[in-house]
């Protein structure tokens, strides 16, 4: 991709990159941001259709690179640390707006820095993205929690969840780990995204099934196995029994499990 | 007694997971185990909660009895012999596939097995021993297994189900001799304390021959001794003075990290061996069925931990099963708060330096139930505070409410570099409300503030109004008086967390 030459009064123009919504596309426009050499109070970084124009910048888009984000990922990696490399992976994995310029933000000052930045939560650049980090991590941790599988016979195993932050890239390493030995995919409806783990085999995540829900019926999974619905009912009764019943306390198992992670929660549906 | 032969599944679930959910243990947490192909599970020492029921406690695991038939008479528990309810009992090959069809679909993180005494207490060791066997051979499940350890049996056999297991627990239920005779005639401490002196013993000759098989100085890894290093440095200062007060051998093994490691820490396991209870072990103490205070409970629950290295002491508010002379009546209402006020106390054993005695004494043997525990501790210790934000050592920070265990650490790592405001403190996880008082930045307070007990004291205890509030609806025509009510109705209310990793 060719870049407009930067403008003779650089300074009073900000240039904007817009990068589509995925850990590739931001660290790719962070490489484009920062390769442009416009200097970088000049740059900013947004995402695809979640930003207002504004006077006075120019608008660049940025078309996602794999060779460009791996290489800002093997940079972070090893001229800072694995730390800050998670740090800004994690954010990009956020809701998003405002995420793109604050991972920018923050590289520009971990540069200066070195891997030390992670602890720096002073500086109000590295405050966003530690809470966007903590956000991220505290999410995929409880979808880590509540995802529910179901059978769908012949022994795959099928989840949906719809959060808010991208946490199946966080989650999936885990479940690969708590069961190498099965097939089992995760859907993310929010996204589209969808994580394939068949038994035995490395995991794969893939935004192939985009019309998953309205596919044609090849594309759709089994119908539940045989027992799927006793194995339900079952959780269920434990789910209800194992309560006492002098300590019903529905507000703070409202705090412990927020009411939105319950939409896919066998114990939860009737 | 209601034997029923071939009873269906639903019905022995229902059965037996009502028998077992009083008792409190839910955790999943302590060990750290990579899964394996061909095999279903893995272990975090984080814990996993996988659900909240009704009563907002965590449901991490399929927390079930083996057998409701029980030949002890335990007064205060509903499977007691003397009952008249319907008993039931899980076959093996239907503990194993309820547990592993559970955890494929993601609803638990391990088995909690738990038994009344069927027959004698070996042969319940027995069955738990075949079930666990077939569970971790046959049904090849690595996930999380806790299970209970029968008072009275075979050393042999606690051995045995000690390298099937990652948790063992056997519930001291009353902590004093007089009380259990009491309400447990069949039970005695020393009946209870073997079996939990045995596993001690085991747990740690099992480190040990970690130490040896490793042969490298690098178990702790690079990060943690880094943060061990540092936080001993930062500790040293504070600790001086705290050494001064109270010499303590055992408070000295609390500072000594490779102690800590070595029997407090989270263990990570690999399987070329099989390890002997990894994740440690655990008891439980009833709230409320006799009449003990809280500086009782809370001085067992430390004798506990640095006596017989637990991992955790569960407290279990009392709930009226049975009616009995010896027992509360039907209708109390279960000390939810005051079985609140005892976790966050046995936090600030455990995680935070506290001593029992600091916390309570004769004269003052119970929680203030209007302001928690460290609250408490630090309003009547003013002398000390406030501390200095960017000088105060790890141990100090810790002391100060609204300031935890990564808080205290994110403020020693970003105070190299400088904590500009108390902004960013807040965005560190500090929670001001509460902390702003005990607190200066750059010599600075956020507010100012009398430093008087009785006024930071009510200030508190306003900030806690939405609380303060349940307290006291119960008893609109009530005067509060603030320091010395402890004959409030407990609200049923306060949010506790008995499980939280």
């Amino acid at each position: 991709m060719t870049l407009p030459r930067p403008e003779q009064n650089a300074d009073s123009t900000r240039t904007v990159f817009l990068c589509e919504d995925t850990p590739d596309g931001i660290f790719t426009a962070v490489y484009d941001a920062w390769d442009s050499g416009l200097g970088h109070q000049n740059v900013a970084l947004e995402l695809n259709g979640c930003f207002n124009y504004s006077l006075f910048s120019q608008y660049v888009s940025v078309s996602t690179d794999y060779e460009k984000s791996f290489k800002v990922a093997r940079t972070l990696n090893h001229k800072l640390s694995g730390q800050v490399f998670s740090m800004a992976y994690y954010a990009a994995l956020a809701q998003p707006p405002g995420k793109a310029d604050a991972i920018y933000r923050f590289l520009v000052l971990a540069f200066r820095h070195g891997p030390g930045i992670v602890s720096m939560l002073g500086l109000p650049e590295v405050q966003a993205v530690f809470a966007l980090w903590r956000k991220v991590g505290n999410e995929a941790h409880y979808f880590r929690e509540f995802i529910r599988f179901s059978d769908t016979g012949s022994g795959i195993l099928f989840g949906k969840v719809k959060p808010k932050c991208n946490v199946l890239p966080l989650v999936a390493p885990l479940f690969s780990d708590r069961m190498p030995s099965e097939s089992w995919a995760l859907l993310d409806e929010t996204r589209n995204l969808a994580v394939f783990h068949p038994a035995g085999q490395e995991w794969f995540l893939t935004s192939a099934f985009e019309d998953f829900s309205e596919s044609p019926a090849e594309y759709q999974l089994p119908q539940n196995a045989e027992n799927e619905d006793q194995y339900r009912s079952l959780w269920k009764i434990f789910h209800k029994t194992i309560a006492i019943k002098e300590r019903i306390n529905p507000r703070c198992q409202r705090n412990q499990l927020p009411l939105w992670y319950r939409k896919n929660m066998t114990e939860f549906m009737d | 007694m209601i034997i029923r032969e071939n009873l269906p599944l639903e019905e022995k679930l229902k059965i037996l997971s009502a028998a077992a959910r009083y008792d409190v243990s839910c955790t999943s947490s302590g060990v750290n185990r990579k899964g394996e192909k061909g095999a279903l599970g893995n272990a975090a020492s984080c814990g996993i909660c996988h659900s909240f029921a009704a009563d907002g406690r965590c449901i991490s695991l399929l927390k079930v009895l083996l057998s409701n038939e029980c030949v002890f008479d335990c007064k205060y528990c509903m499977n007691r012999a003397s009952n008249d309810i319907p008993r039931a009992s899980f076959t093996p090959e239907e503990l194993c596939g309820l547990t592993i069809e559970f955890y494929r679909r993601n609803y638990i993180e391990g088995l909690f097995l738990s038994s009344g005494v069927l027959g004698t207490p070996d042969h319940t060791m027995e069955l738990f021993y075949r079930t666990l066997y077939m569970l971790r051979h046959q049904y090849r499940f690595n996930g999380y297994v806790h299970v209970k350890t029968i008072p009275g049996a075979d050393g042999e056999l606690i051995r045995r189900v000690g390298y099937l297991a990652d948790r063992m627990s056997v519930n001291l239920e009353i902590s004093s001799q007089e009380g259990l005779k009491k309400l447990a005639p069949h039970k005695t401490h020393s009946r209870i304390l073997t079996p939990i002196r045995q596993i001690q013993n085991g747990i740690i000759q099992d480190r040990l021959e970690g130490r040896r098989a490793d042969a490298v100085p690098g178990t702790i890894g690079m990060n943690e001794r880094k943060e061990q290093s540092l936080l001993l440095r930062e500790t040293s200062a504070a600790y001086e003075t705290e050494k001064t007060t109270a010499p303590d051998k055992a408070a000295l093994d609390r500072y000594d990290p490779y102690w800590q490691y070595l029997v407090r820490s989270a263990q990570t396991v690999r399987r070329d061996r099989p390890h002997f209870v990894p994740s440690g072990q655990s008891t439980q103490m009833i709230v409320g069925a006799v009449p003990e205070s809280d500086y009782q409970l809370v001085h067992t629950a430390e004798a506990l931990y640095r006596n017989y290295d637990l991992k955790r002491v569960f407290y279990s508010a009392y709930v009226p099963l049975n009616e009995d002379s010896c027992l509360p009546a039907l209708d109390t209402k279960p000390p939810l708060l005051r079985e609140h006020r005892l976790y966050q106390a046995d936090w600030l054993l455990r995680f935070y330096g506290f001593q029992a005695g600091e916390l309570l004494t004769e004269d003052k043997p119970n929680f203030n139930l209007f302001i928690d525990p460290k609250c408490d501790w630090a309003v009547r210790h003013l002398e000390l505070f406030p501390v200095e934000i960017n000088t105060a050592g790890y141990a100090s920070l810790l002391r100060v409410p609204g300031i935890g265990v990564k808080s205290a650490k994110r403020i020693l790592y970003a105070r190299k570099h400088g904590i500009p405001d108390f902004t960013a403190l807040k965005k560190m996880g500090v929670v001001l409300k509460r902390a702003h008082y005990f607190i200066t930045l750059n010599g600075r307070m956020m507010y100012p503030v009398k430093i008087d007990e009785t006024c930071i004291t009510h200030n508190l205890i306003q900030s806690e109004q939405k609380k303060n509030w349940q307290v006291a609806q119960d008893m609109t025509y009530h005067q509060l008086s603030l320091f010395d009510d402890f004959h409030l109705v407990d609200p049923g209310e306060i949010i506790h967390d008995t499980t939280a990793p």
